[in-house]
């Protein structure tokens, strides 16, 4: 089943911040996204479900123009990814913040120096006091601001994601795009991160899209749910929606909750 | 065959690279050495294409490009101090008793300066710089890759092009020939020490040797070389880490190529050296 035109009629009132129509991706001649179609709106969050290797982060790749896609039309903000000049893609990645999976720290660089680095070349704020306030800002946000001087590998892994949240953070950006926030944490570091992004959410109102398989992560975060397989999104929903969905495939995926 | 050419004789830049399973941009393997070895250089020579590109393209990374040249410069005087001072001590203390032999005994500071200048001071130095900073770059840069450093780099609004790999290169482009003109002198040091071992010579005399048959023709081709020794480094080491994959295996893969394939351009660009300093003869 393809929901395709149920996701693109999707009404809301507020601001289209990414629209995505037919969208695919092939790598060697392999399927990876078949005919993606979706939208986002301004302060919502959507949470992409699907097993591991399924496409789900060539999506938000793409959207942060990572990935070129093969077809289709990706919008954020209006304005077309693929069609954007060098200077118009830095603007939209000012804008649009990016959580690694793999946290993708700079490990030559002290906490200080990874949160400075972003600001200094998308800001060009070199006032040290500014600086400062802001890095401090966020710090607290994630609740590390004694970590400031250590380097990432001084850090357990749940603290380098809380770090690599904070460098999303600090560009003060109006989307998020998070790739499995939770992964490899332990239960109760990931409901921690999960709590995290909510908070966040709220307190400074950015828009996101969360690629998990943590349903806990999904149904924290969500504001809307998507169910990507075989390229397509196949089912479309809130949390409880999903879980009691008829398709059969997307319920067995909340069998194990 | 990977690199075609059409009609108008243009390299078709989107056979060099692919996508691996991981979507990593990596150089097209073939199914033969041959077939490797033509991808290699499609790869190689798109890379430094891009480097160029890059390297006029502002923002200038004047702090990254002073930070690697202190990094590389730094970092490598001691191993390059100790290998020149033996270098000029073994040399000397092997060349000497043929020279005795000949009754030239005189000769062996020109002897030695000639050869360390000419030839094994920037070969030498810059096999080092190749085993130690080519496959520090190739591995810097390729754990960079596979820990989506580079990608973050790019989503933070900074051309990982322009500020991991144009500095690099520039570094390692302006620091070896520095690093030769070091190798050297410590080498006369080595040399001296050396010839003092059994007998006796003055300072100033033991200069006066060394320095007397060394000419601009030796010094200006050997010094222009380095530039290309540099270059070579730092191009070919932070290619192999820039299109690293497949995890940590492809991060030692690409710290080994990075030194096996600098060694090798190194011996090659020292062959066209020597022959086009002979063709030319311009500094004679």
């Amino acid at each position: 089943m393809n929901i395709t035109d149920n996701i693109l009629s999707h009404s809301s009132d507020s601001e289209k911040v990414i629209e995505i129509s037919h969208l695919k991706k092939y790598f060697n001649g392999n399927k990876v996204l078949e005919n993606i179609n979706m939208v986002l709106h301004r302060g919502e969050t959507i949470v992409v479900l699907g097993k591991s290797g399924i496409g789900k982060s060539v999506l938000i790749k793409c959207i942060i123009g990572l990935i070129k896609p093969d077809e289709g039309t990706l919008k954020v903000f209006g304005k077309e990814v693929s069609a954007m000049s060098p200077k118009e893609l830095n603007d939209m990645r000012t804008k649009v913040g990016f959580l690694f999976q793999g946290n993708a720290l700079y490990d030559s660089m002290s906490v200080r120096e990874n949160l400075e680095f972003p600001l200094r070349r998308n800001k060009s704020i070199h006032d040290p006091h500014i600086i400062e306030g802001l890095i401090v800002e966020v710090l607290e946000s994630v609740g590390l601001l004694d970590t400031i001087d250590k380097m990432p590998s001084e850090l357990s892994g749940g603290m380098q994601k809380r770090i690599a949240l904070a460098r999303t953070l600090i560009l003060k950006p109006e989307i998020i795009l998070y790739d499995e926030p939770t992964t490899g944490l332990d239960p109760i570091t990931a409901r921690e991160i999960s709590s995290l992004i909510l908070e966040i959410q709220t307190k400074y109102k950015t828009a996101g899209i969360v690629i998990t398989h943590d349903l806990h992560c999904a149904k924290t975060t969500s504001s809307r749910m998507l169910v990507l397989h075989d390229g397509v999104f196949i089912a479309k929903g809130s949390y409880d929606e999903m879980r009691n969905s008829e398709n059969e495939w997307v319920r067995s995926y909340f069998k194990i909750e | 065959m990977y690199l075609r050419f059409n009609n108008k004789m243009r390299l078709n830049i989107k056979k060099i690279f692919r996508k691996n399973k991981s979507n990593e941009k990596v150089p097209y393997t073939g199914s033969n050495w041959f077939d490797n070895l033509l991808s290699e250089i499609g790869g190689l020579s798109h890379f430094t294409a891009l480097f160029f590109k890059e390297l006029f393209r502002p923002p200038y990374e004047h702090r990254e490009f002073m930070r690697q040249a202190y990094k590389i410069g730094l970092s490598t005087l001691p191993l390059i101090g100790i290998t020149a001072f033996i270098m000029g001590l073994v040399l000397t203390l092997q060349s000497k008793p043929v020279m005795a032999e000949f009754g030239a005994e005189s000769w062996l500071p020109g002897m030695v300066s000639v050869s360390i200048v000419r030839e094994i001071g920037p070969v030498i130095t810059a096999l080092i710089c190749a085993g130690k900073i080519g496959s520090g770059i190739g591995a810097e840069l390729g754990s960079m890759r596979v820990t989506e450093q580079i990608d973050a780099m790019e989503v933070s609004g900074t051309n990982p092009m322009n500020y991991l790999v144009v500095t690099r290169v520039l570094a390692t482009t302006f620091m070896i020939p520095i690093l030769v003109f070091y190798a050297d002198a410590v080498s006369f040091v080595g040399s001296y020490i050396a010839v003092n071992l059994q007998g006796f010579t003055s300072l100033p005399l033991f200069v006066n040797l060394a320095f007397d048959p060394l000419h601009y023709a030796d010094l200006i081709p050997a010094t222009i070389k380095t530039f290309f020794f540099g270059f070579a480094i730092g191009i070919i080491g932070t290619y192999k880490g820039y299109y690293s994959s497949n995890g940590t295996e492809g991060v030692g893969r690409a710290a080994n190529s990075a030194v096996v394939i600098s060694s090798l351009v190194i011996f090659i660009m020292d062959l066209i050296a020597v022959q086009l300093a002979e063709i030319f003869n311009i500094f004679y």
